[in-house]
């Protein structure tokens, strides 16, 4: 039964093996340093999109404040190790815990407003934070944090000789959030999720605990967002509110999805894999007086999209289920 | 175990519901037994939808109190009525647009199992009984208006309901697609689930239901087997109105 659906998971399952493992072997071959470097970025896009897109995706509750699971992953990871001597790794997981705890403590009042309302609120509270973080003394303030080099090792999660490492990890970090979006779309979470995106009032009286769905998609979106702004902080080992919480990272992390396919499994990475070299390019040709023209690419992409594939990019390439005969 | 087969499925006990200064349900007691069909009929803005609502889970009663085998369940949610055996239709239909039509009916059926597969078959069997399996994998925003109804009853079905209450299912069908619709309706009774229905269709319903209450103004004005309820005069002064009288 169902053998379509699930040679549909299988091939999907394969086709990102076999993406992932090109993309391991592509640094042996592309060795500049400014090359890679955005390959790192965009991988940890890819990854940061398909988080948001289990929250604002799936279960439709946009959000455009995520900048402050990732400017939380972080700080956690960089005030701990700086402040503590804990290891990025414990940082990490610890990162992620509280943006989950923070996501479901900010989702229990805001989960009760519906569209719109529920966007401007996830904006404002990133920006409350944003404005906190700037003048918390101890984390810093507006000066930030200046991540000291302790080693070159996995273990401290620092690398100064190469940067490979931290593409590795970044691609690790994309698959991880791919298969967990991959093994919750055929879950019960999967299907109640996109439930509730479509229709609130029937998924309720399906059995589906519609607070609830929203709860756990906002916990593990921002889990996964806040391991993304760890590894950050890692890989520039320099952070300051401005660079980890400003708004452009909420909108970074919206737009890939929304350009690739929002709701749809490989939407965010395909997204991704368009936008940020893009992005990186317009900066480097056209310079720091550029500022700003990467947004307009941005608009200019969002604003075609919208007119001739509303679904996203990945439309292009799944043909549409196919009709059955009336 | 006979004393639970002898109470009603369903009973209503002196519901009142007050809309601000509007009184949409005063004082309604009913009941509806296992294995029946019954229809809930009444002029518009008699309190129906009110009452299916509040049975529903959707409004919590002003006053009074809804049993269900037993329970009282007034202050419940309706996710957590329909975990209780109450599954829905809507009169204006709230399908799964972005879904197709086997995941929307999965969505229904995971709420007894959380294995996927199992949640899959049963959507399969439950689009069969519904005769929507050749729809199967088609978007729910592309099914024209009766098939969304269908798709609405095998949703709630997979819910495997004691209670299926039913909103208006048949309005606005063509002969063919209602006629369709109320051998549905006997076929889901045949399998032992109870149905309650709200409907319009007067000639349609009568047939079909083995009981029908008539509200108007908020009260059961009458409620009887569905020969006598439509001779009934003060049903035909206030449903029906007086030029229908005979043709009823």
């Amino acid at each position: 039964m169902d053998t379509a659906f699930a040679k549909r998971r299988r091939r999907d399952l394969i086709v990102a093996a076999i993406f992932a493992a090109i993309a391991a072997i592509v640094p042996l071959f592309v060795k500049d340093v400014y090359v890679q470097n955005i390959m790192v970025l965009t991988l940890m896009y890819a990854a940061l999109s398909q988080s948001w897109n289990i929250l604002s995706g799936y279960c439709g509750q946009i959000s455009l404040g995520h900048a402050l699971y990732f400017g939380l992953g972080a700080y956690t990871t960089a005030l701990l190790f700086t402040k503590f001597g804990v290891l990025p790794w414990f940082g990490m997981l610890g990162g992620g815990l509280i943006s989950a705890v923070i996501a479901m403590a900010l989702g229990y009042p805001c989960f009760r407003l519906r569209g719109h309302y529920f966007v401007i609120a996830t904006i404002v509270i990133a920006e409350t934070a944003l404005l906190l973080f700037q003048n918390w003394d101890w984390a810093g303030a507006a000066l930030g944090i200046d991540i000291p080099v302790r080693g070159d090792s996995w273990l401290k999660f620092q690398f100064v000789r190469s940067k490979l490492p931290y593409f590795y990890f970044a691609l690790a970090l994309a698959c991880v959030a791919w298969l967990v979006t991959w093994w919750l779309e055929d879950s019960k979470w999967g299907y109640w999720w996109r439930a509730v995106k479509d229709n609130p009032d029937a998924a309720e009286s399906l059995g589906v605990v519609v607070f609830n769905s929203k709860m756990g998609a906002a916990a593990v979106s921002a889990f996964l967002t806040a391991i993304g702004g760890s590894f950050y902080a890692q890989f520039v080992s320099y952070i300051d509110p401005e660079s980890v919480m400003g708004f452009q990272f909420s909108l970074l992390m919206a737009l890939p999805a929304v350009l690739g396919g929002i709701g749809t499994l490989w939407g965010p990475v395909l997204g991704a894999v368009i936008l940020i070299p893009l992005t990186e390019l317009t900066r480097s040709f056209i310079g720091g007086s550029g500022r700003g023209v990467d947004l307009i690419v941005y608009g200019t992409l969002i604003v075609l999209i919208s007119l001739a594939r509303p679904e996203g990019l990945v439309g292009l390439f799944s043909p549409r289920r196919k009709e059955a005969p009336r | 175990m006979t004393a639970l087969l002898e109470t009603p499925l369903l009973e209503t006990r002196g519901i009142w519901q007050r809309f601000g200064g509007l009184v949409a349900n005063s004082d309604v007691s009913i009941s509806v037994g296992r294995g029946e069909i019954v229809g809930l009929i009444g002029p518009n803005g008699a309190g129906k939808s009110t009452l299916f609502n509040l049975i529903a889970g959707v409004y919590t009663p002003s006053q009074g109190s809804i049993i269900l085998n037993g329970e009282d369940v007034t202050g419940l949610s309706a996710a957590e009525r329909c975990q209780r055996g109450v599954g829905r239709t809507f009169q204006v239909v709230k399908s799964f647009e972005t879904m197709t039509v086997i995941d929307n009916v999965i969505v229904g059926a995971l709420i007894r199992t959380t294995v996927m597969r199992e949640a899959r078959r049963k959507a399969h069997e439950v689009l069969e009984f519904c005769g929507l399996a050749a729809r199967a994998d088609t978007l729910a925003s592309q099914l024209i208006p009766s098939e969304k109804r269908r798709l609405e009853v095998a949703r709630a079905l997979a819910t495997e309901p004691k209670l299926l209450l039913l909103d208006e299912v048949l309005t606005g069908l063509t002969p063919i697609e209602a006629q369709t619709g109320v051998e549905l309706v006997r076929k889901v009774r045949a399998t032992g689930v109870t149905v309650l229905m709200v409907e319009h269709v007067m000639e349609i319903v009568m047939p079909l239901v083995d009981r029908a209450i008539v509200l108007d103004l908020g009260k059961v004005l009458v409620e009887g087997k569905p020969t006598d309820v439509v001779r009934d005069p003060k049903v035909i002064s206030a449903y029906l109105g007086d030029r229908h009288a005979v043709g009823a």
